[in-house]
């Protein structure tokens, strides 16, 4: 099966009409495109490095309150600056683009813009027959380091999507020692709606902060829809990890079930190997089952909760609690929560294993249990 | 419990009583006669005017029954106009012309819901004066916004010229809405597209010049939400430079400031959303107790429904928001009759079905709520509303036909009751409007409320159809079923953080764009008789130039260099209050004096954090 198209979507600044993308992305999904979704009200310069880094066929912007001509403009200026108009530009804004705008936006670099009417199955159509096909080589002058960073993961993702390489069995799988160099490598998994994602933004808000040169890679993982494409949307809500300093990939499972796609591992050994200071990589949200990170290339397993898991019973139930290295209880200000707390540090002692437990409250700003997350994760010699 | 739960209850008991009432008139003679005495009183009490024709019409139109069951199911289960449930009406007369000659009439002034009718019943009737023969403010509020302050002023006069008072409606460009300065990397292109530019009060200033913010004429809109107490702030500063402190009191309008509907659809919020809700209630303290003809939160579903909603899921939100409001509100000890007569609503108005009761049962459903659980005494329990027609029934192709669509979902609107409103131009999927398009929007008003003798000349004129009916007994089912899922969340903020009305409103937003290309839902000139393959229309169109754009830049930066120094120290003023937790709206108003709507919000950002956004 050849790998699916991946395109990334957004809406410019000071532009929250999300109506009209929501729909796209939806229909797109439906019919086996990845989109990576940014989000709305969206710089320029983001929508550039995240195109980029993803690696997508096309970059596709919905405006709707004016300001497109020079919106668009920019953004096939900074894609042609760093040599990545590769990447198609594409969009729409209803009726606000007119004939005339057209003209001026493709002659500076857009390849399609669709016009008021245009229905869902032409979006469709023109995606599928213009962006699909094999990645095009990088033209001319020397690519960029997170270019030919962001290839190679797509030369991996590729490779398991046409079967040329497939996940190793369990029992060939090899135990890899964890030699990054100086690399720290952080593993976070847990149920669908513990807050994995606004926890790992905040820790790189927090570690942008505390060390001003350290460059941070981020694995995220959304689940495919059966049978079609998927969503990748973990890029709208991590709003602090849009930076500079911050590589991010977002990879869908691809159909397997545990938390990871078929190639994660192998995108994993090579962003390790990559000279960053941290790696953090996201599960989908996790069944009680469920024990990615088994393969020692990852220094710390931290398991995300909800307070509100259920009975008792059901965390008897859940594998990771036995293998993580940190257990956090998210959403520590809920009713429940101090329940949680004391029966999953009941369930830590008794396994004896030294896993720490810590409470945090991630969409409050400077949130303690945060801080101290991040204290955990950068002490020496952990 | 949530509240919203025990509104749920309350509706639904409310329903029995009336059935209850209902019987007993039938059962029990004394009561049914009283009732059937008061019908007849109103009907002889209404005042009879006269048509241009000379035909004769009374003021208030009542079904034709005499049945003391049917009165009483009447005049509980709906209301006459003004009255409670105020199914009818929020207030009586509303549109209709002054009575050319006095007389005597003045409809149910002894009737009080009948002595022995439903006692809670009995301080909502309001006191009923003669009608005076004054001219009204027209309900007709046309947003606009365009360019800089000065072109929008312009604008504003251009529109008041064709209106008897002066009701303004400000739409803000994009940088404003999300609280950012016109100087910010990035956002140039953005300057004065789709609304206007207001980075400081001088803008402000600007904007209202030549019109009197202190006069009884005068009211203003203000449509921004996630930095919405800054810009009240700046507002209030703008009057007082003009008119002195002593004008405070007397400012007249609306702000949008709804922080809920910026969450599950519209998407400009610019702090966490506690953060948001603390700035807001802030403001509604401050402006309810010095401003009280300020109407401080206009609780809208306008962008729910925009965003893709269903007519039901948007009336259903939006009442359930401000059900939320009015329990943040009463939690921080502000009196119930203090801030819930000024709470206010905005809702849209498609071509669907539904909205032909929608504002009908949502007035029925805030009566019966803010009476029976919050305790609100007769201001409090109505259902203030400003209708838009729907932006998003307007289509490109063909463009003109969006005329009609207007003037349909006007007479939708009208039909309603809807206190006041804004029509679409027909240009509106391409550009902000021009003054062509405009200037047809707000006649198209003007033709059916003065030309026209729809609405002039008798209250109730369409209510209360058998098709009407039954629309309002299935929407209303269908919104307290919405109300229930909420509160399975929890209520509505537990809902919002579940992204139960976000997921909804995306939902139906998708398959009405699939019934659009299935043929469920023909669109004229697009999927339907669209034989004529025209080419994009020539459509003038308003676009801001980018020397007007510069001059905001150099404006700012002008502002920004004169106030550098005591900018530093009010906004750590402003810091320490906010890090308090003391209210921060009286403080707000002394920083914006010296301080840029961006350095406020980047301040109050580093303090309470960023919004982030749901997908």
């Amino acid at each position: 099966m050849a790998a699916p198209i991946r395109v990334l979507t957004a809406v410019p600044i000071c532009d929250g009409h999300d109506s009209a993308i929501n729909t796209i992305n939806l229909e797109f999904i439906r019919h086996g495109i990845e989109v990576v979704y940014l989000g709305y009200h969206r710089y320029a310069t983001d929508m550039v490095r995240a195109a980029i880094q993803e690696d997508v066929k096309a970059l596709g912007i919905s405006s709707y309150n004016g300001g497109h001509v020079e919106f668009f403009s920019e953004v096939a200026r900074l894609l042609r600056k760093q040599g990545a108009d590769y990447i198609k530009l594409f969009g729409g804004g209803g009726g606000t683009i007119t004939g005339n705008d057209d003209v001026i936006m493709r002659r500076n670099g857009v390849d399609k813009i669709f016009f008021a009417g245009t229905s869902l199955a032409d979006m469709v159509d023109y995606v599928h027959k213009h962006y699909g096909g094999p990645h095009k080589p990088f033209r001319g002058s020397k690519p960029n380091a997170d270019m030919q960073l962001a290839r190679k993961l797509t030369e991996i993702e590729d490779a398991y999507a046409n079967g040329k390489k497939k996940r190793p069995t369990p029992k060939g799988r090899k135990s890899k020692k964890s030699n990054h160099g100086q690399t720290r490598v952080f593993g976070f998994t847990g149920p669908g709606g513990a807050g994995k994602t606004t926890l790992i933004d905040e820790l790189v808000l927090r570690l942008l902060h505390r060390e001003p040169k350290a460059r941070i890679a981020i694995l995220s993982h959304d689940p495919s829809v059966v049978g079609a494409g998927a969503l990748l949307g973990d890029r709208a809500t991590m709003i602090n990890s849009q930076n500079e300093r911050v590589f991010m990939r977002s990879m869908a499972t691809r159909g397997q079930a545990g938390g990871l796609s078929p190639a994660t591992e192998d995108c994993l050994m090579l962003l390790a190997g990559s000279g960053f200071d941290y790696v953090i990589i996201e599960t989908v949200g996790t069944g009680q089952e469920a024990m990615p990170f088994q393969t020692g290339l990852v220094h710390k397993t931290i398991l995300v909760m909800n307070p509100d898991y259920g009975s008792r019973l059901q965390l008897q139930k859940i594998v990771m609690l036995d293998l993580a290295d940190i257990v956090v209880v998210n959403k520590s200000d809920q009713e429940r929560a101090r329940t949680a707390t004391s029966e999953i540090g009941r369930r830590l002692d008794q396994n004896k294993q030294s896993q720490i437990l810590v409470s945090t409250v991630a969409n409050r700003h400077r949130d303690a249990g945060v801080d101290e997350l991040c204290d955990l994760l950068t002490e020496q010699n952990v | 419990m949530s509240k919203l739960g025990q509104v749920v209850e309350a509706v639904e008991n409310y329903n029995e009583f009336v059935l209850k009432e209902v019987k007993r008139a039938r059962t029990d003679e004394a009561f049914g006669q009283q009732m059937v005495d008061r019908w007849n009183d109103v009907k002889a009490k209404t005042p009879i005017g006269t048509a241009p024709t000379g035909l004769k019409l009374p003021r208030l139109a009542l079904p034709e029954i005499d049945e003391a069951g049917e009165i009483t199911r009447y005049l509980l289960g709906e209301g006459l106009p003004g009255e409670f449930p105020f199914t009818n009406g929020a207030y009586r007369e509303m549109y209709l012309e002054p009575l050319r000659e006095l007389e005597a009439g003045s409809y149910g002034k002894a009737g009080k819901n009948g002595k022995n009718g439903h006692a809670r019943n009995g301080r909502n009737s309001p006191k009923i004066a003669a009608p005076k023969a004054v001219e009204v403010e027209e309900p007709t509020r046309l947003f606009s916004g365009l360019g800089l302050a000065e072109d929008t002023n312009a604008r504003f006069h251009f529109l008041t010229g064709h209106q008897r008072s002066a009701r303004l409606s400000t739409a803000f460009d994009g940088p404003t809405l999300y609280g950012i300065d016109s100087d910010a990397e990035g956002v140039f292109g953005k300057i004065g597209e789709g609304g206007l530019a207001i980075d400081t009060y001088e803008d402000m200033v600007r904007l209202y010049d030549g019109f009197d913010m202190g006069s009884a004429a005068f009211s203003a809109s203000m449509t921004i939400s996630g930095p919405a107490p800054i810009i009240m702030a700046m507002y209030i500063t703008a009057a007082k430079k003009r008119f002195g402190p002593q004008v405070v009191p007397n400012l007249r309008g609306t702000i949008q400031a709804d922080i809920f509907k910026e969450v599950q659809a519209q998407n400009e919020t610019i702090f966490p959303t506690e953060a948001s809700l603390r700035f807001l209630c802030d403001m509604i303290e401050w402006t309810t107790r010095e401003m009280p003809r300020w109407y401080p939160v206009s609780i809208s579903g306008y962008h729910i429904g925009e965003a893709g909603a269903t007519p039901v899921q948007q009336a259903a939100y939006t009442v359930s928001n401000g059900f939320a409001y009015a329990e943040m509100l009463a939690a921080r000890g502000i009196p119930v009759d203090q801030f819930a007569p000024r709470l206010s609503f905005f809702l849209d108005c498609g071509l669907d079905v539904e909205y032909i009761a929608l504002a009908r049962v949502s007035r029925r459903i805030w009566a019966i709520g803010m009476r029976d659980v919050f305790g609100a005494g007769p201001k409090g329990q109505m259902f203030k509303l400003h209708t838009q027609t729907s932006g998003r029934s307007l289509v490109a192709a063909e463009f003109k036909n969006n005329l009609t669509r207007t003037a349909a979902e006007l007479m939708l609107a009208y039909m309603n009751g809807t206190n006041s409103c804004h029509s679409n131009s027909a240009d509106e999927p391409f550009t902000t409007p021009s003054e062509e398009w405009i200037r047809l929007a707000a006649h198209g008003q003007a033709i059916l409320l003065d030309e026209s003798g729809i609405f002039k000349h008798t209250m109730n004129m369409l209510s209360g159809s058998p098709g009407m009916k039954a629309v309002e007994r299935a929407v209303e089912a269908a919104m307290l079923e919405e109300f229930r899922q909420i509160e399975e969340f929890g209520g509505v903020l537990p809902a919002i953080e579940h992204r139960y009305q976000r997921s909804q409103i995306q939902n139906a937003a998708h398959r009405y764009e699939q019934q659009i290309y299935d043929g469920t839902r023909p669109i004229i000139a697009l999927t339907k008789y669209n034989d004529l393959k025209d080419e994009m229309p020539e459509v003038k169109m308003v676009r801001t130039p980018r020397a007007k754009k510069q001059l905001q830049v150099d404006r700012l930066a002008k502002f920004k260099k004169r106030n550098a120094e005591k900018a530093k120290h009010a906004l750590d003023k402003l810091a320490d209050v906010v890090e308090s937790g003391k209210n921060c709206f009286p403080t707000l108003i002394e920083v914006v004096e010296v301080c840029s709507l961006g350095q406020i919000t980047g301040r109050l950002q580093d303090i309470v954090g960023h919004f982030r956004p749901m997908v």
